[in-house]
């Protein structure tokens, strides 16, 4: 199965209150495309607050929410880029708060089905400049298919 | 006797799977048949606390406890450049040689 990856799993400049609400608003429309269960973004958070994903990338931070494989029913990848940084806490400090500026959400129904999506992850978040790419694309449909080319996505 | 090195997240789905594909290419690399490597769920650690094989946890999350064995903070794996991932690797082929 491949990965479900289209435009309005992306959400772009981006304003919302909270890190929250950027769980709930990707988590919504994965679930209006009937990917995940109606109630991913709640298990998404839920797990955020006992298991932190906010990354200290540089130049600037990401994160990375999910919930286990349960309310996925299909692999997809969401995608915001933010118009002002939410806060997230680091994933190897939860004491420690990071401002965040693009979140990934993976909703992963089977890890070693996107093994090689989860490699591309890895290999983005390790590269400033490739990073600072994806925070420069001015429209929606640039950072679509600027991670179409950059993540392999069908 | 085998080496099992665990690799603990939060969810044991996306971030250890990362950290867990890296070290298993790089024991394939180095030879080591003989170790295993396992993501788990950090709160299901408990139960491989006992297994005499154990020689390693490799850690997404911040610990706040300590462990008979040796612990490597796996954060590089997701966000490090080649560079810090090839350090991490050297020093958990290290741990392996030395047990």
């Amino acid at each position: 199965m491949t990965l479900e990856f289209n435009e309005t799993l992306i959400a772009f400049d981006l304003q919302a209150g909270d890190a929250k609400e950027v769980i709930d608003l990707l988590a919504g429309r994965m679930h209006a495309q009937g990917l995940v269960a109606a109630d991913y973004g709640r298990q998404t958070w839920e797990r955020e607050q006992h298991h932190p994903t906010g990354l200290p990338t540089k130049p600037f931070c990401i994160a990375f929410p999910h919930a286990d494989a349960e309310g996925v029913h299909r692999s997809a990848l969401g995608v915001a880029v933010m118009r002002q940084p939410v806060t997230f806490q680091n994933m190897a400090d939860p004491d420690e708060d990071l401002d965040v500026s693009v979140v990934f959400m993976l909703a992963n129904r089977d890890p070693e089905e996107q093994i090689q999506t989860l490699r591309n992850l890895a290999t983005l978040f390790g590269q400033p400049e490739k990073l600072v790419e994806l925070r420069e694309q001015s429209t929606l449909l640039g950072v679509a298919s600027w991670l179409r080319r950059e993540l392999r996505l069908g | 006797m085998g080496k099992l090195i665990v690799v603990a997240c939060g969810a044991g789905i996306n971030t250890s799977t990362i950290a867990e594909d890296s070290i298993r290419e790089r024991m394939a690399q180095e030879g080591f048949a003989d170790v295993e490597v396992k993501r788990i769920l950090m709160a299901d650690i408990e139960g491989y606390l006992t297994r005499t094989d154990l020689v390693l946890i490799v850690s997404m999350m911040k610990i706040f406890r300590t462990f008979d064995v040796p612990v490597i903070q796996g954060m590089p794996f997701l966000i490090g450049s080649q560079e810090e991932k090839n350090v991490l690797l050297n020093k958990i082929v290290d741990v392996v040689n030395s047990k």
